[in-house]
């Protein structure tokens, strides 16, 4: 990691010995479109991915907590999502998301048209993190279910006895005793989502116009196709500052769990 | 894919008996005798084991042949072992990339004649001699190589890359199609790219917004593939990549110009669908092979590969190959590119004249080359043109002349920055309906950031 950070302030092309530069490589990716570009992506990516993965895994948490009859197999089965191998899912993905494929088919009979999930540049990042929704989510569905299932049920008899809707125990109990494990849901899928590389990569390959390319496909690409390793290393050490970011908040979150 | 192949191996395979091996002994003994007068043979005997690593790209054709012939070769030479490790045709330059950076890169490598200034740039080959290769003089390599080949295998009068295949785009054409809709395939080839696009506009069939049949379409697949096939429209425009000064001039009026035709068969045409290209098999001429596609600029198709994806097109010849359509009919040029064995200026000097040697059997039989791989063209003028397998195979000459008429792809040591910011261009313009001058602005301005960088070094 020391070396990574000493090579972002050189120029190094992996074939003659690094070249200090001081600050160049950041000052230039400062003027950068294309890595403007990929920031803003990784942030969109990161804030997107992260909202609907909450909002789908403590919705899922709350149906399976229910306990109706074969709730254990839905959970089986929802989880199966987060345990397939990584390519197998793009792959699967990209023929889904084909301008005449499964998503397309399934929503013609409500009057839709086809729509080029992949190829539109509106549409493609939205489908990444759907797809990544559809990865993570039953892995942050396990840890809100952890914790629903440790609320004490004689808060929910209290409210039920003072004559509280369904609606109002899960605004005024269940939410306020969930709010540590969202926090670490958002911090951890945050952290998640700043180092993702393969599911743009399989399934756009960063496109379309450069769309859906990331910092992590940004660092692969400087790096190893123009190689400009001095730059690659100076994009991953701004990674490595988003990364940063999070990891801090997680470690305060922990801190005050013991401290409390 | 690793092959680590032994002469070893095959001599193991067969049983010697006592006798059998005293007889291979005598002779063997009356054999150096009988030699002894031959240095060649002599010093080849004498010569100390060489370990080579080899690396190559992935073709269903080329690859089984190069690794034929080095197995042969190290049949002939047995102190000499080469470790061949295949790689996808995309992956192979990162792949030596990052080998040079690791310090594994490979003894000798094969790679794409558009990669040379990225290597020569940076001193990591090293230059052959053209003794070794097989000729009297530089001067008689060049002159038995196609001339704007070996403009890039040549540097500062000294050898650095040993031209394997070498070939030119051409347009395929599906005459079952073509009949189908009442066209010649003989009398009708497209000459023109407005030609192509009213004849593209007929074949193609359509569903509402599903395309079943594209009249003509693009690769979308990969930026190797942009470059290759939007470059000839470029030049036919009179438009050029880069102005003396080194600045890339793609958004000009002539880069507008080829753009504006690129794009026509989505905008004007209505003939191809690039969406459903990108998201579909990651083999381009795929879905001209499925007759998905009635028509596809291609590199030369080996008949063994239409015989796998479509037996009966094969088997009734229902296919052509024909020149590319120019913006006017006297330009009908399409890209041409090869490939070139090169030596990596980091090995010892015995595996560098051993990486010679080897070159030079790879290709020492070029009519073998070509019915091993035939329609991929060779570099080499002499030896196989004037072949009667060479002749006779069908639409040769259209396929020999893309190669001798087309033109190269831009040669620059940001070639890969240059073809992603192209890609990408393109990718806005026929996906998303981008302003033309607007994404190539962008990507001109991509690839001068790109070579003021490269200056500084």
């Amino acid at each position: 990691m020391l070396w990574a950070f000493w090579l972002a302030f050189t120029s190094y092309d992996m074939v003659r010995s690094p070249r200090f530069v001081g600050l160049e490589n950041f000052v230039s990716l400062s003027r950068d479109p294309i890595f403007t570009q990929a920031l803003a992506n990784t942030l969109v990516y990161i804030a997107g991915s992260t909202a609907v993965i909450l909002a789908v895994a403590l919705a899922l948490a709350l149906a399976i907590n229910t306990r109706t009859r074969g709730a254990r197999y839905c959970l089986s089965g929802i989880f199966l999502s987060n345990i397939m191998p990584i390519i197998a899912v793009c792959l699967v993905w990209r023929f889904l998301f084909h301008p005449h494929g499964l998503v397309n088919q399934l929503l013609s009979p409500f009057g839709f048209g086809r729509i080029d999930w992949l190829t539109s540049e509106s549409l493609a990042m939205p489908a990444i993190i759907g797809v990544t929704v559809w990865r993570f989510a039953p892995y942050f569905m396990v840890i809100f279910l952890a914790a629903l299932v440790n609320i004490p049920g004689e808060f929910y008899e209290a409210a039920a006895i003072d004559g509280a809707s369904g609606l109002r125990r899960f605004r005024y109990i269940t939410l306020p005793l969930l709010y540590p494990v969202m926090f670490f849901v958002v911090v951890v899928s945050a952290l998640l989502c700043a180092r993702i590389f393969l599911m743009p990569y399989i399934i756009t390959g960063g496109g379309p116009g450069g769309a859906t390319r990331v910092l992590s496909m940004l660092i692969y690409e400087t790096g190893f196709s123009y190689m400009k390793m001095g730059r690659a290393a100076a994009i991953s050490v701004v990674l490595f500052a988003i990364a940063m970011v999070f990891t801090l908040l997680q470690m305060r979150l922990f801190m005050r769990g013991e401290e409390d | 894919m690793s092959t680590t192949m032994s002469p070893e191996t095959t001599l193991t395979q067969q049983s010697l008996t006592r006798r059998r091996a005293l007889q291979r002994f005598g002779a063997l003994g009356l054999g150096a005798a009988a030699l002894a007068g031959v240095p060649t043979r002599a010093r080849a005997q004498a010569k100390a084991p060489v370990k080579l690593t080899f690396w190559t790209w992935e073709n269903p054709q080329q690859r089984p042949y190069i690794v034929n012939r080095i197995n042969m070769f190290m049949q002939k030479n047995p102190h000499v072992q080469v470790d061949v490790q295949v790689f996808t045709f995309g992956d192979l330059g990162k792949k030596v990339s990052v080998g040079f950076a690791t310090g594994t890169a490979p003894d000798g490598y094969a790679t794409g004649d558009w990669l040379m200034p990225t290597w020569l740039a940076r001193n990591l080959i090293a230059p052959q001699e053209a003794k070794l290769l097989g000729y009297p003089s530089v001067d008689a390599f060049r002159k038995d190589h196609a001339d704007a080949f070996v403009q890039g295998s040549i540097h500062d009068g000294k050898i650095y890359g040993f031209p394997l295949w070498f070939y030119g785009f051409a347009n395929y054409l599906n005459t079952k199609q073509y009949r189908e809709v009442g066209l010649d395939p003989e009398k009708d080839q497209p000459q023109t790219w407005a030609q192509l696009g009213e004849i593209a506009k007929r074949l193609t069939i359509k569903q509402g917004n599903k395309f079943t049949r594209q009249g003509f379409k693009f690769a979308m697949h990969a930026a190797q593939w942009t470059m290759i096939q939007f470059n000839p429209i470029v030049a036919q425009c009179g438009g050029q990549w880069f102005d003396t000064s080194g600045k890339c001039t793609i958004n000009n009026e002539a880069g507008v110009k080829a753009m504006t035709i690129r794009a026509s068969f989505v905008r004007q045409y209505g003939a191809e669908d690039p969406a459903d290209t990108i998201a579909t098999n990651p083999l381009p001429q795929m879905d001209w092979l499925k007759e998905r596609c009635a028509i596809f600029s291609c590199h030369p198709i080996p008949p063994a590969a239409i015989k796998s994806q479509n037996p009966t097109m094969e088997a009734e010849h229902y296919y052509k190959a024909v020149l590319m359509p120019g913006v006017t009919t006297d330009k009908r040029y399409s890209s041409c590119y090869g490939f070139n064995l090169v030596v990596s200026a980091r090995a010892s000097k015995d595996k560098q004249e051993a990486l010679q040697d080897m070159y030079r059997f790879i290709l020492a039989d070029p009519v073998d080359c070509w019915e091993a791989t035939a329609p991929f063209t060779m570099a080499r003028k002499s030896g196989w043109t004037d072949s009667p397998k060479v002749k006779t195979f069908p639409d040769v000459q259209a396929i020999i002349a893309a190669k001798d008429t087309g033109v190269f792809l831009p040669r620059t040591p940001v070639w890969t920055e240059l073809a992603d910011a192209m890609h990408r261009a393109t990718q806005k313009v026929v996906l998303n309906n981008a302003d033309i001058k607007g994404a190539l602005d962008e990507a001109a301005a991509e690839v001068d950031r790109a070579t003021a960088e490269f200056k500084k070094g």
